[in-house]
């Protein structure tokens, strides 16, 4: 699903965000890429993303070498995944059904079935109940659970996340963790970058481990 | 799951998830209406949202439009009355005094067979005095003179004027060489002038259109620009989940659309009102001429121009206020 051949980047500061990186991450595996600040985990999720490009190296996802994308093309790679990132979260002037309805209206879902596939994403996030509310008036770990809502409701193939617990207190993280879990047995692929280290410990799921943008344990 | 370029061809996409999202692609004609849809509603949430600077935005429009329009559709019918003037160009031939009626008639044969002359009309002098009695109010002083001091004129209509005095030059001279004729006279002045004045202000009006236009589309392209930057994160969020550059532009280019259809409804309106107050003015003066001249208001295939024209210049406004800003929000 994602394979990552002697990658490294560099940014134009200088910093480094990954430094020769080799990985491979198999359909429908569950991963968790952790490290202290600044390892690199947002890089490597930003490098599938396609919102970074890569110094050197390739990274290939779903088949498709990353490199070979025009900027025209990068939508529809966006299109099939889903991403829970901190820094890009809810509009906070449309309702949580509009929020949640966004990838599909993107994708031209008609409508009659872009009501049906918000409302079963809702419903398995357990927030049926808000989708009229504006998303202010929900609580952090609520608005967490929206924008889950919006990163699997147009049924993506790999799931990202960037430190989705962040700010959340354990027995909330514990929640989405396991509805991450949800969403991969069911076939998702789903990568998790967490500094949470004691909530990863308790899961049984594959560990990457980032220094310094480079790989120091693979997990496998 | 696998990347494709173009939804246009489902089978190219492999396994899995993206297998699941080819349904959309079924109905290709019901999303690309529903995303339209989406983006003129987001467009009118947009311009709800922003009431005063939109209002302000649509009212600078309407008077970019307005005023060249306006000068424009006034020029027009002036123009009109001068095509009315001209029609009544006329052409004096003085004829000799002395000459016999008879002479006389065959003199007025002999012009009309001429080319360029419309129509010719003789005005023998007994007539013309009559007629001079009746509106110079100079009656009572001509009865004391003891002749008739006015010539016997034919008053020849030229079949065009097209080029002014000038032209009328080879035509003069025949009338000139005919027999017993004393004087030909041509008074086109007022009609150049007239042309010419008008010809002045259209250019004044191109040029002030020209302009206007310009800081149409300036203040449109600043508009949209502050639109996209009110809208940054969303930009950014619908892109992150997928949404191509042409699907982010479209609600800015509805927007540019939405106002200039209003900027263009506005203006013809206000013309529409500007031109009926005028009017009565107009006519005012026109009755103190003899003439029942009247504007006959904004002519409706002049208004939809406009409201056209409006809405292309604000599609264009907006097409470069996009070009420049949406493809430099990217998500990182
Ligand atoms: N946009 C950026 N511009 C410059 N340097 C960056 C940028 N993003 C990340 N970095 C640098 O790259 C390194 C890795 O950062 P990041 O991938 O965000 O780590 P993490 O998510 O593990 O905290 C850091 O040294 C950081 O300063
Ligand atoms: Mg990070």
């Amino acid at each position: 699903m994602i394979r990552f051949e002697r990658v490294s980047k560099r940014y134009p500061n200088g910093h480094q965000g990954l430094d020769n990186l080799d990985l491979h991450i198999r359909s429908g595996e569950m991963v968790f890429i952790t490290g202290h600040s600044g390892a690199g985990k947002s890089t490597l999720l930003k490098l599938i993303m396609c919102m970074e490009r890569p110094s050197s190296g390739a990274v290939h996802v779903g088949g498709q070498n990353l490199q070979e994308l025009s900027s025209d093309d990068i939508p529809y790679l966006r299109r099939q995944v889903g991403v829970v990132f901190q820094n890009h979260q809810l509009l906070f002037d449309r309702t949580v059904f509009d929020n949640v309805a966004l990838p599909l209206v993107i994708n031209g879902t008609p409508p009659d079935e872009v009501g049906r596939r918000v409302r079963a994403a809702l419903d398995k996030v357990g927030l049926l109940s808000k989708e009229g509310s504006l998303p202010i008036a929900l609580s952090g770990g609520e608005q967490q659970r929206v924008g889950i809502a919006r990163a699997v409701v147009h049924k993506p193939a790999l799931l990202l996340a960037d430190e989705p617990t962040g700010n959340l207190d354990p027995a909330l993280s514990a929640e989405i963790m396991a509805l991450f879990e949800d969403f991969n047995r069911v076939g998702v692929t789903v990568l998790i970058a967490s500094h949470d280290l004691p909530l990863i410990a308790k899961l049984d799921h594959r560990m990457l481990t980032l220094d310094q943008g480079r790989l120091i344990t693979d997990g496998e | 799951m696998s990347v494709a370029k173009r939804p246009a061809d489902p089978k190219r996409k492999a396994p899995k998830g993206a297998a699941r999202s080819e349904r959309n692609w079924r109905h290709p004609l019901r999303s690309w209406l529903g995303s339209h849809r989406a983006s003129a509603r987001q467009a009118l949430h947009q311009v709800r949202s922003y009431p005063f600077s939109s209002v302000l935005t649509v009212l600078v429009m309407t008077i970019a439009l307005a005023l060249p329009m306006g000068l424009s559709v006034l020029i027009n019918q002036v123009e009109q009355l001068g095509v009315n003037w001209q029609k009544a160009a006329q052409i004096s031939v003085y004829i000799e005094d002395g000459v016999s009626k008879e002479r006389q008639q065959e003199q007025l044969a002999a012009i009309k067979t001429l080319s360029g002359v419309a129509n010719a009309q003789l005005l023998d002098k007994e007539l013309a005095l009559a007629e001079f009695q009746q509106h110079s109010g100079m009656g009572d002083a001509l009865l004391q003179l003891s002749y008739n001091p006015l010539p016997s004129v034919i008053v020849v209509t030229p079949s065009s004027i097209e080029g002014g005095a000038a032209a009328l030059e080879p035509l003069r001279d025949r009338l000139a060489a005919i027999d017993g004729v004393e004087q030909v006279q041509i008074d086109l002045l007022w009609v150049e002038r007239l042309a010419a004045i008008l010809g002045m202000l259209e250019r004044f009006t191109g040029g002030l259109g020209l302009l206007l236009i310009i800081a149409l589309l300036l203040v449109m392209t600043n508009t949209i620009r502050l639109a996209i930057e009110s809208r940054r994160e969303e930009i950014l969020v619908v892109k992150l989940v997928g949404g191509t550059d042409a699907f982010v532009r479209r609600p800015f280019l509805y927007i540019g659309v939405l106002y200039g259809l209003l900027a263009g409804v506005m203006a013809w309106l206000l013309l529409a009102a500007g031109l009926a107050w005028l009017n009565v003015t107009v006519q005012q003066v026109a009755s103190l001429y003899q003439s029942d001249f009247a504007l006959i208001g904004m002519p409706w295939p002049d208004g939809l121009t406009l409201v056209m024209g409006a809405m292309l210049l604000g599609l264009v406004g907006a097409w470069l206020a996009v070009g420049q800003h949406v493809r430099a929000i990217e998500p990182s």
